[in-house]
């Protein structure tokens, strides 16, 4: 540090290059995690597929304008095949890039947002709102929460209709955003609660209450900063999880078949047959784009976690 | 063991039960196409029909307490209506009929995936960093990124499909007459190798990745050193002091999961349409066979809470540090 920060705005160009020194240096030790650099790489190329598909392969192709013969086998003018309906398999397989991770993303954040709230709260208020938060916590965590989700999905689809849009997303699509969100923020929230339980104890926060702060402005301006490093490293793993369990809902019949996600073509297939059909072109992209997505998000987030919460590396 | 240590546990998991229980209820109420809200749309039916409809379920009394205790009561004594779907049967015999295979099913399935993930996992954790690890890691990992029917289609293209070793699906073959039991025994186990290979796979990846890093953590530990001190060769220090220590957090973590597979292998069912809970669960679904949905999610919850209470108390009794 050169000069003492003695007037505010000094205190703010030295806080901007705090930050800037971390963020260097974070990055200057995520790069040497080979897994988490790979997992980052791939990432970025189904962004970008999940961003403009049509300029990769043109419109979805619909039943109507399907440009092949059904069930052709890969060739040169269907690299990956036809479905049962002719369509090609190269331009389904890169559409469903896009809803599976809308709705992954879309599902994280909710997860996330539910988890980070009710952990924070529950571990700085503590008290009688503690315990009723965790013993909700849980609850969730206890229950199957895949069978909730089957459960709670067609429920609330009967109540809004198939046809109702959210945020011009359609209802179908939207209500699995919703289940996903609703019940996998259990994990997160008592991963949260338990690092701030140690913040909460340090000399800053208790300063900050003694100078009047509320309780509301510590929880952002105190713990959240301090508690950010785990929601990173966590929304990535969440994230991970939320298209797991997305494609295999999608798979037993709760996707939306106009906007089909892989799971959602994974179930296409195992309707029209494809398995005893030995139509494996119809599987294999799907397939190895679900496993690849899951993978690179879990090795993100491992390598985040090991970089970002230094005590972590000696657990794993 | 201390008796606070276990009304505690108790306590919580009869709160939950209580809690899935008064769920189901809500989620009950919740639906659409109760008698009362669909009726009035048809024009033909008096208003004294529809009193009379409502009377007969007991829809005309207050939601609580009068509702509510009915539900409990019923529940309590093993009644959980009748399926719409197999009209007139009783949810609890529908899913009794489909209890047995996913337990035939997820049993031999678990007990494989343990012995091989926790070994798996003792070895990649043992030789961290090494060529073992590399490899025994990034299978598990990848392994641990696919949803069971991602595993279970390619398996029946090359193997049943393909080569035709084994069935595309089902628990036996239909309409067969056997011979005798051996016979028997043979159909079913040709039905059952693939669903058993993909539940196992699907597992093993999980339980080696927690394994791996419970046996890391044990390998920090002094009584290693002490026991390289004394001389003992790697392989007997790894058998013989780390993964006895390792095994604890994990056979607990595996325990409490217990419940979660019935629910998660239900793609694999159907996959090879295996007539167990998946099947059933996947067939209500598209029916929207309420009743048994909310049976099965009853019957899979009320098993999860009893798992993890099984689980904490067996760790409870091992490691006396979590009976504060």
């Amino acid at each position: 540090m050169s000069a003492a920060p003695l007037t505010v705005e000094g205190a703010r160009r030295a806080r901007w290059r705090l930050r800037l020194r971390n963020t260097r240096q974070f990055a200057r030790r995520y790069a040497t995690r080979r897994d988490g650099m790979v997992g980052a790489a791939i990432l970025l190329v189904f962004a970008a597929l999940a961003i403009a598909p049509t300029l990769f392969v043109g419109p979805l192709e619909t039943v109507t304008t399907a440009t092949g013969a059904p069930l052709e086998p890969p060739s040169l003018e269907h690299l990956l095949g036809t479905d049962e309906a002719g369509r090609d398999m190269l331009n389904l397989t890169v559409h469903g890039a896009r809803v599976s991770m809308v709705i992954g993303l879309l599902a994280t954040v909710i997860t996330i947002l539910l988890g980070a709230v009710i952990g924070i709260v529950s571990g700085f208020v503590g008290g009688r709102t503690d315990q009723v938060l965790m013993r909700l916590t849980d609850f969730f965590l206890v229950l199957p929460t895949f069978v909730l989700a089957i459960v709670l999905a067609p429920i609330i689809l009967d109540i809004v209709g198939t046809d109702a849009e959210f945020f011009s997303i359609r209802a179908t699509l939207f209500v699995i955003v919703v289940v996903i969100g609703l019940t996998s923020w259990a994990s997160t929230a008592r991963i949260i609660r338990s690092q701030t339980l140690s913040v909460r104890e340090r000399m800053y926060v208790d300063r900050a209450r003694v100078i009047g702060g509320g309780r509301g402005h510590i929880m952002r301006r105190h713990i959240l900063p301090n508690v950010i490093n785990l929601i990173v490293a966590n929304t990535v793993l969440v994230f991970a999880g939320a298209i797991f369990t997305e494609t295999t809902l999608a798979f037993i019949g709760l996707g939306d078949p106009f906007s089909p996600s892989w799971g959602q073509l994974l179930n296409a297939a195992q309707t029209a047959g494809a398995p005893g059909l030995g139509a494996w072109w119809m599987i294999v992209p799907p397939a190895f784009c679900v496993v690849v997505v899951i993978l690179s998000f879990t090795l993100v987030g491992n390598a985040l976690d090991d970089v970002l919460n230094p005590k972590a590396g000696l657990r794993r | 063991m201390n008796a606070r240590y276990l009304a505690r546990q108790s306590a919580q998991a009869i709160f939950t039960i209580v809690m899935i229980v008064l769920l189901n209820f809500i989620l009950f109420r919740m639906m659409p196409g109760s008698p009362d809200r669909v009726n009035p749309r048809n024009p033909n039916i008096t208003v004294e029909q529809r009193q009379a409809a409502k009377a007969r379920w007991g829809l005309d009394k207050p939601l609580i307490p009068d509702q509510l205790v009915a539900f409990v009561s019923s529940t309590l004594q093993g009644d959980l209506g009748y399926s719409m779907k197999y009209q007139g049967q009783p949810v609890v015999e529908v899913i009794g009929d489909r209890f047995w295979p996913t337990i035939l099913l997820i049993g031999l399935a678990e007990v494989i995936a343990i012995f091989g993930g926790l070994t798996l996992g003792a070895y990649t954790g043992w030789r961290r960093g090494g060529k073992t690890d590399r490899v025994g890691n990034g299978l598990s990992l990848i392994l641990y990124s696919m949803p069971y029917f991602v595993i279970g289609m390619p398996l029946i293209i090359i193997f049943a499909a393909g080569l035709g070793w084994f069935p595309t699906s089902g628990m036996l073959t239909a309409g067969a007459t056997y011979t005798g039991p051996l016979d028997f025994l043979a159909d079913l186990v040709s039905h059952l190798i693939l669903p058993l290979a993909t539940i196992s796979l699907g597992l093993i990846g999980g339980y080696s990745i927690l394994m791996r890093s419970s046996v890391t953590e044990t390998r920090a530990e002094d009584y290693i050193a002490t026991a390289r001190a004394k001389g003992l060769s790697d392989g007997k220090i790894l058998r013989a002091h780390a993964i006895p220590n390792a095994l604890l957090p994990a056979v607990t973590l595996i325990a409490i999961n217990l419940g979660y597979v019935v629910g998660g292998a239900i793609t694999a069912e159907i996959v090879f349409n295996w007539p167990g809970l998946g099947t059933l669960t996947v067939d209500a679904l598209n029916a929207r066979d309420y009743p048994v949905l909310q049976g099965i999610f009853l019957f899979l919850g009320v098993s999860v809470v009893l798992a993890n209470f099984g689980a904490d108390i067996v760790y409870g009794y091992l490691d006396p540090r979590v009976r504060r």
